[in-house]
């Protein structure tokens, strides 16, 4: 059923794979088995994201190795492969049965490999004598990165292949879009095969997401019809599966909305991801060393870099991840200031115990004084590590704000949301470009941009020189500029621009002092925003498509059913009743602000689920750089 | 879902055995093709899983004898146990010499693969083999140590029963088997039992505790001076309670006597009275009978006068 996500969906496939393809049954204090886990860069940015070292450590895998480096032989551990089936890999893999590396060897192909390539293992097994050491060879369309509960993204090696960039560009041969529709192919397959389920596709007309979803009809029309092999019979779906319901797969192409991606946020994982360095929900920054002390002249320290790893276990990022910024900083005091609480308690626990254990003190006390002991001994890993994310979430906080203050994003967001929802502006563009205070030159580029887009008709060429001006002073690199044009022009021949939807967001004043000193966030002159909930492009038209509302955005949306027999060209739905699941995949690339838009519209209507997907993750920066290549050529 | 081609795998060895013959292309056929290889297991992997299996002998041991160990029947009735406290030592010290060993073997294996000059991966896969089995033995420790804490508890409690005056100061006699090789190896597996740095310090206060509720058990054997005091004068009350009480059972005893010769000599009296009685009986019969027939010869003479 999709109701479990699909974080716990691949994570249990990758455990069966770890325990040699076999179920895991609840067995505590088991025989530990131990083995080696090999896998390419593929496989690595699958498994980082869902297990840590120490559950592979508890899982028994001693040693866990990149395909391609030197590995010594250990002759006497199984060893599990997690590989895509490309050449070197297959070549690697002759190779360490040539080698005699391990003692049996477990291949696991993240999609499916060819009968050729398969046979070229098993020459190269005869060859070495160690066809019987290959114990198990899997297929296991786990060809997709799941980074949340309901989130995915396809790839993360090799992503500019398969980029907004790659599909957009004006000089692509056929050859290359059919390798690029291809891979995206493939990797949504297997996510449909590991979600267990056939959905319905939608998409628009006359785009990639089109060719994406005729592919991907195909694909799944042609496993359906292959009875023996078909990887959605009724036991790979699961026991229990009740649901008559499927769901819909809405392919959207990312031409559809170039706001969202350009656009400056305020809540928490969104602000992270576009002002930090972060991916594959691990952010990476330089550890801020304290005020300077090293005297003039001296070469100055070199800062390390930290990583830290958000993950499902971290509570308070599971809670806040979508809260507006400021949310965060209040909470993150609340939390230290909780914490701080019961380290007093401990400490004083461990006082009172020092005094108790001189006098003889009763039995009863004693087995009282004992039980809050073993609960305050037991409570300290617990507490240890809430310190460690408070810390963990301090540093981020006050990095992300950094950048909010020095870039004054709290502005540009405000004037944004205005400009996506046409209400009226305070200030003049012009002003806000020239506003040598605010902003990096890329944000003042973001900010004309969405203004561009979403203006109901182009500026005048007077106007567009002021700007032109005004941003090449600021430092701005104009190609974007000119890409967008183009787009937009050819947007307007194709469809009437897309409406951002009501309200935007509302200033609640100033944000003075709220919190009391002990507070290390400081938000003084920081606008303290509250976001309206408001329907991006995406959410809206999944929106119409989920409860079947007619709309004339989305009424010539094409109509997929892999599991009826004769397909047809039309449009009209089947299914008249509103679906309760449903998957929506931007082919060309997405970002968190859509995905939080997403679950916020989801919070409000309980019993639905959604999934998002995209076949790159890109934050407005990448993206920019994506759209300048674009507008050089 | 996942799928399994490991069958489709096989017939490809299989197609490109044929296509090599074809071909012409051999490969040694050597016995070894047909029996499984086998691979020489290093000295190291034997002798971890040497203590993988002792550890898990020791959890199948301990697994079995668990429900007698425990004997959750009831704290007084000794009937119903299976097992005596003998035999629960036993086991405990069975199994603590069997913890010690593994974990020594363990140690004893981390300084040799130390030792070894190896390669870094291949140390670093001993360093975790070994962790993964001492993350195991501490498991099956656990479930030892459970088994213990429920004993003692068990035994606190009867001890607190069978206070009279259990607001005195802790003076826990254990008449079951303090013995001070048990208190030096349950520190001992304790300390290995409960990891590491930060909960060190209030792990040994845990373990002083139950030092000390050992050790206060084993030097104080014998009651106090008062205790004992206070113990003769209760014997004594009870004693010349049970004396009066004996005395006036015995009066009774004689006054019950009594009451039954008397109730005797009534019954005689009563039963000669009856005989008595009943020729009383026969002459008044006699008697009304002549009055009858006197009153009719009068009546007669009546008549002729």
């Amino acid at each position: 059923m999709m109701a479990a996500s699909i974080r716990e969906k691949q994570t249990a496939a990758l455990k069966r794979m770890l325990n040699f393809n076999s179920p895991l049954m609840k067995n505590n204090a088991a025989e530990p088995v131990w083995k080696v886990l090999i896998y390419d860069r593929f496989g690595q940015d699958i498994i980082s994201p869902l297990l840590a070292v120490k559950e592979l450590r508890d899982m028994g895998i001693t040693l866990h190795l990149l395909l391609h480096s030197d590995r010594d032989a250990i002759p006497d551990v199984p060893a599990i492969y997690f590989v895509m089936p490309t050449e070197e890999n297959i070549d690697r893999i002759c190779q360490d049965l040539r080698s005699q590396l391990y003692e049996s060897y477990y291949l696991n192909f993240i999609s499916a490999i060819s009968r050729s390539k398969l046979e070229d293992i098993a020459s190269a097994a005869l060859g070495a004598n160690a066809v019987t050491q290959i114990t198990k060879v899997f297929d296991q369309y786990l060809n997709f990165i799941t980074l949340e509960d309901d989130m995915f993204v396809l790839c993360n090696q090799n992503k500019e292949l398969i980029s907004y960039h790659a599909i957009n560009k004006p000089d692509i041969t056929d050859t290359d879009m059919e390798t690029i529709m291809d891979t995206i192919v493939d990797s949504l397959f297997c996510f449909l095969v590991t979600l267990g389920a056939v959905p319905i596709l939608r998409c628009p007309r006359g785009n990639a997401a089109e060719m994406v979803a005729v592919k991907l009809d195909k694909k799944l029309r042609e496993n359906l019809r292959d009875a023996r092999n078909s990887l959605f019979t009724s036991d790979t779906m699961g026991t229990g599966q009740f649901s008559f319901q499927r769901p819909v797969l809405v392919l959207l192409d990312r031409n559809l909305d170039l706001a969202t991606p350009l656009h400056h946020t305020w809540t928490y994982q969104a602000l992270v991801h576009d002002v930090l360095d972060f991916h594959l929900n691990r952010v990476t920054m330089e550890e801020s060393t304290g005020p300077e002390n090293s005297p003039a002249g001296a070469r100055p320290k070199k800062k390390n870099k930290k990583n830290y790893d958000l993950t499902a276990a971290d509570r308070f990022w599971q809670k806040h991840k979508g809260s507006p910024f400021p949310e965060v900083a209040e909470s993150v005091q609340q939390e230290l200031d909780t914490y701080r609480a019961q380290e007093d308690e401990v400490k004083r626990l461990k006082s009172i115990m020092g005094l108790e254990g001189e006098d003889e003190g009763a039995i009863s006390m004693l087995s009282d004084n004992t039980a809050k002991l073993t609960s305050a001994v037991s409570s300290l890993p617990e507490l240890l590590e809430k310190k460690r994310l408070i810390d963990l979430h301090t540093n981020v906080a006050t990095a992300v704000l950094e950048h909010i203050k020095t870039r004054k994003l709290d502005v540009y967001f405000e004037y944004e949301e205005k400009l996506m929802s046409k209400s009226t502006l305070d200030k003049s563009l012009l002003d806000m470009i020239s506003d040598p205070d605010a902003g990096t030159p890329e944000d003042k580029m973001r900010l004309f941009l969405i203004y561009y887009i979403t203006s109901q008709q182009p500026p005048s060429e007077v106007d567009m020189e002021q700007y032109r001006k005004a941003l090449a002073d600021a430092g701005c690199n104009l190609s974007p500029l000119n890409y967008i044009r183009q787009w937009k022009a050819f947007a307007k021949m194709a469809a009437a621009p897309a409406n951002y939807g009501g309200s935007g967001a509302k200033a609640m004043g100033l944000f003075s002092r709220v919190m009391n000193t002990g507070s290390q966030f400081v938000m003084e002159g920081v606008k303290n925003l509250v976001l309206k909930q408001h329907n991006l492009p995406v959410t809206r038209i999944l929106d119409n498509l989920m409860e079947m509302k007619s709309n004339p955005e989305t009424d010539d949306y094409r109509y997929f059913d892999p599991k009826m027999l004769r397909g047809s060209e039309s449009s009209v739905p089947r299914n008249k009743n509103p679906f309760q699941e449903a998957i929506i995949f931007v082919v060309g690339g997405g970002n968190y602000i859509e995905y939080q838009n997403l679950v916020d519209y989801v919070k409000g209507k309980p019993g639905k689920h959604v999934l998002y997907g995209c076949s790159e993750l890109f934050n407005a920066s990448q993206f920019l750089k994506q759209l300048s290549q674009l507008g050089q050529k | 879902m996942a799928v399994d081609i490991t069958l489709l795998f096989k017939a490809s060895v299989k197609t490109v055995k044929t296509r090599n013959k074809a071909i012409g292309v051999g490969f040694d056929t050597s016995k070894d093709e047909i029996l499984k290889k086998s691979r020489p297991k290093t000295d190291f992997s034997n002798r971890a899983k040497d203590v993988i299996t002792n550890i898990t002998r020791l959890k199948d041991f301990l697994l079995k004898h668990r429900k007698d160990y425990i004997n959750a029947g009831g704290l007084i009735s000794s009937e119903y146990s299976r097992m005596t406290d003998s035999e629960r030592d036993q086991i405990d010290q069975d199994a603590q010499i069997l913890i010690r060993t593994c974990s020594d073997a363990i140690n004893h294996l981390r300084t040799e693969a130390s030792k070894n000059a190896l390669s870094a991966q291949t140390k670093e896969h001993q360093g975790a083999v070994l962790d993964l089995t001492e993350m195991y033995l501490k498991s099956v420790c656990k479930l030892y140590s459970e088994q213990r804490a429920i004993r003692v508890k068990r035994v606190v409690d009867k001890k607190r029963l069978s206070r009279l005056e259990p607001e005195k100061r802790n003076k826990l006699v254990d008449s079951t088997s303090p013995k001070t090789p048990v208190i030096s190896s349950t520190e001992q597996v304790d300390e290995k039992a409960i990891q590491d740095e930060s909960t060190d310090k209030s792990s040994t206060e845990i373990q002083d505790n139950n030092v000390a509720l050992w050790e206060n058990g084993k030097v104080e054997d014998e009651l106090s001076p008062e205790e004992i005091q206070m113990f003769e004068q209760e014997n004594q009350r009870l004693v010349s309670e049970m004396n009066s009480l004996v005395d006036e059972v015995r009066q009774i005893e004689g006054k019950v006597v009594e009451i039954s010769r008397l109730q005797e000599i009534f019954s005689e009296k009563v039963l000669q009275q009856e005989t008595d009685i009943d020729n009383i009986h026969q002459l008044v019969v006699g008697a009304t009978e002549n009055v009858k027939e006197g009153n009719e010869d009068i009546r007669e003479v009546k008549i002729l006068l």
